[in-house]
């Protein structure tokens, strides 16, 4: 008889829980911030794996817990070789471009330049794609891990045109550009045997980035009106302090909803097996989010940056919920090759997580 | 007898075990009569929430033993101590990986701190010179040129450190029409004066400005100060003999408050040697210190590289002997030149 293991409505525990404490986690965050200065950002890598441990071990999903495997080794090595290969990169773009530029003319300098860029898309790209397959390679849950057997080269060439797309048309096309390269992402992942399949769209995510865009663009015209002393308006005084700051706060806002437009729509069209998703944050609640956020790091002059990881993950699973069921005797070992080469690059491009 | 649950790698399925702690094993067995006996030495403790113990094995990845926390102290000998900061961290322990951490990056910046002071000598002076005259070219109209003048400051360069305007390593000196009260030394032994510096002091207070930059340019305080704010990066520039830095950069370059007070006591030194009075110097420092509001106080001159201007007209004033019978670091004649130094300049903006 198979087993299941299921979430529906009728059941009384939240389908993702995470019972992590401040308590508990403060001694981590000290001790990794104390390491990290003492061994000149060395420990780092450590410091990280014994975050993600921490957060992991205390999120449950149905009725087992989260498990990150990853190693502070690991990811030091990862980041030594994405170090060097950054350095070659610049290396190559500080003397090489010039010397092109120099010797074949401002046109052949120009094209290496533009050639660059597009490397730099790539491997953006690559890095998106290795880092999300990386991790979840180190995530466990009742034994079983996931992955993905692809190495991200197809992803990385067609995040060069999406990159594209959205610049050249001033951002017109980047929710829909940023939800395919979602679903280019996901839709390679797995978690056991069971695919990852992401179908999002633009739909609910279009309304709010343009008006944010339209935000950014008015805002701009407005705090420059505002702000140059050539143009007289209404007066001298408060005009000038108060509606700068009004039209960025605006700015701000749109952004925000937008955001969380975009994370709601990427967890509601994302499934695995019979497990549905829903990220149900609101708008107010990524505002109350990060006023937080911004305050507590007014008030601890910086300090509670080292708590931002925890706060952040603990916000996302409070309004992450998981619907349907699970035949955990289907759920089976994931064959996907386990990457050894760790997040480096996502690392030393300081992408965040998932 | 510990009831446990076993997820075996292979599926997700849980299988109730019943666990019992042996010598060097844990052993394991169900209901169904199946069993088996781990070796302590695979076992490895998993991060678990207070109230679970979650083993895994080095053998089998996703082999996981569920256990509840009070089976703790019968299995704490077979499992040894968990880990905490990352093994090579706890191997030492967490106070002395602090303190040996803290040791080893205070060396280390001290060493990043010092290295551009030991360094610097070692240069040699022709990359620099390179670098100079990229920067500077010949200073195109901002200089001033008129040949007199350049002749009376030049005259004053060598009454100060005799020989210095020639040879290889010559002192290359150039009146600037900069509306600025200041002079400078750049790489590759170019010492700029800005014209107020000239038309707003006189001989003896300009031949101690001169004697500093002098001494700056001779103890290879440039050089340590472009390795010191541009980093290592500067070295290899200096050898490619390639610019990198633009010449505001390379002007705003300051110096320790060792180099300045070295640069000092050398213009001391060589304001003596050249029987020119330090009492004009001094009451320029003086000056200086009044316009721009400087205040005697520990922390201001313990925070700041330079030193105030008020101290070191101290200093300048206190190497006054007044049995010495000072001569003029110019005449008359060369003076007068000097100051039409930038007649036919053109004016800047």
């Amino acid at each position: 008889m198979n087993e299941m293991a299921s979430v529906d409505a009728a059941e009384q525990l939240p389908s993702i829980q995470f019972t992590g404490t401040m308590r508990e986690y403060l001694p981590i965050a000290a001790t990794n911030l104390l390491l990290t200065v003492v061994t000149l950002f060395v420990y780092r890598s450590w410091a990280k794996a014994r975050e993600r441990r921490y957060l992991w071990s205390r999120t449950r999903f149905i009725d087992d817990e989260l498990e990150w495997t990853g190693t502070g080794q690991e990811m030091f090595v990862g980041f030594v070789i994405v170090a060097l290969l950054l350095g070659l990169v610049w290396l190559t773009f500080n003397f090489g471009l010039p010397a092109i530029a120099l010797r074949f003319g401002p046109a052949a300098g120009l094209c290496t330049l533009l050639a660059f860029y597009i490397l730099g898309m790539f491997l953006y790209g690559l890095a998106r794609f290795r880092g999300l397959r990386y991790r979840l390679s180190r995530t466990w849950w009742r034994g079983i891990r996931g992955g993905s057997s692809d190495g991200g080269w197809t992803y990385g060439r067609k995040a060069i045109g999406y990159y594209l797309a959205s610049f050249l048309l001033f951002g017109f096309l980047y929710p829909w550009a940023q939800a395919k390269l979602w679903n280019e992402r996901w839709n390679r992942m797995s978690f056991g045997p069971l695919d990852f399949e992401a179908q999002m769209t633009s739909d609910d995510t279009k309304g709010p980035f343009f008006a944010f865009l339209g935000a950014a663009i008015i805002g701009n015209l407005v705090i420059g009106l505002f702000t140059n002393p050539n143009i007289i308006v209404f007066g001298p005084g408060l005009p000038r302090l108060v509606v700068p700051i009004l039209a960025y706060l605006a700015i701000g806002a749109t952004y925000l909803n937008f955001l969380a437009a975009y994370y709601r729509s990427a967890a509601e069209w994302t499934r695995i097996g019979e497990l549905e998703f829903r990220l149900n944050a609101e708008f107010a609640d990524w505002l109350k989010f990060y006023l937080a956020t911004i305050g507590l790091a007014i008030i601890t002059l910086g300090l509670a940056m080292a708590v931002y990881e925890f706060r952040k993950w603990r916000f996302i699973a409070a309004h992450l919920e998981a619907f349907g069921t699970i035949d955990v005797d289907q759920l089976t070992q994931s064959q996907t090759h386990a990457p050894r080469e760790a997040e480096g690059f996502l690392d030393a491009l300081d992408i965040g997580a998932f | 007898m510990i009831e446990g649950k076993l997820y075996d790698g292979v599926t997700a399925h849980p299988h109730d075990v019943r666990v019992s702690v042996g010598d060097s094993t844990l052993d394991l067995a169900q209901d169904g009569g199946w069993s088996d006996s781990v070796d302590a030495t695979l076992l490895k403790r998993r991060d678990a929430p207070a109230g679970k113990l979650r083993l895994g094995r080095t053998d089998l990845p996703g082999w996981r033993l569920l256990l509840p926390a009070e089976a703790e102290p019968e299995l704490a000998a077979l499992l040894g101590r968990p880990e905490r900061y990352g093994r090579w961290i706890d191997r030492i322990g967490l106070v002395p990986a602090l303190i040996a951490g803290g040791v080893i990056t205070a060396t280390v910046v001290g060493i990043g701190y010092l290295a551009p002071h030991w360094i610097a000598p070692h240069v040699p002076m022709s990359w620099e010179r390179n670098v100079g005259t990229a920067i500077v070219g010949d200073f195109g109209d901002l200089k001033c040129r008129d040949p007199k003048g350049q002749q009376a400051l030049e005259a004053l360069v060598e009454k100060v450190s005799p020989g210095a305007t020639k040879g290889p390593d010559a002192i290359k000196i150039a009146a600037l029409n900069v509306p600025i009260f200041n002079a400078a030394a750049l790489p590759g032994g170019y010492i700029v004066v800005f014209k107020p510096a000239i038309t707003e002091t006189d001989p003896d207070a300009l031949a101690g400005v001169l004697a500093h930059e002098i001494g700056h340019v001779r103890r290879r305080h440039v050089t340590e100060a472009l390795i010191r704010e541009l980093g290592i990066g500067a070295l290899i520039r200096l050898f490619a003999g390639g610019v990198g830095a633009n010449a505001e950069q390379i002007v705003s370059l300051s110096y320790t408050r060792d180099n300045e007070a070295q640069a000092d006591a050398d213009a001391i030194a060589a304001l003596k040697r050249a029987n020119i009075s330090p009492k004009p110097t001094a009451a320029l420092f003086s000056r200086l210190a009044k316009e721009t509001g400087e205040t005697r106080g520990f922390s201001a001159e313990f925070l700041q590289s330079h030193p105030l201007s008020g101290t070191r007209a101290g200093r300048f004033a206190a190497s006054f002997d007044a049995k010495t019978h000072y001569q003029p670091a110019l005449s008359q004649p060369e003076w007068d030149a000097l100051a039409e130094i930038c007649r036919d300049a053109s004016h800047t903006r």
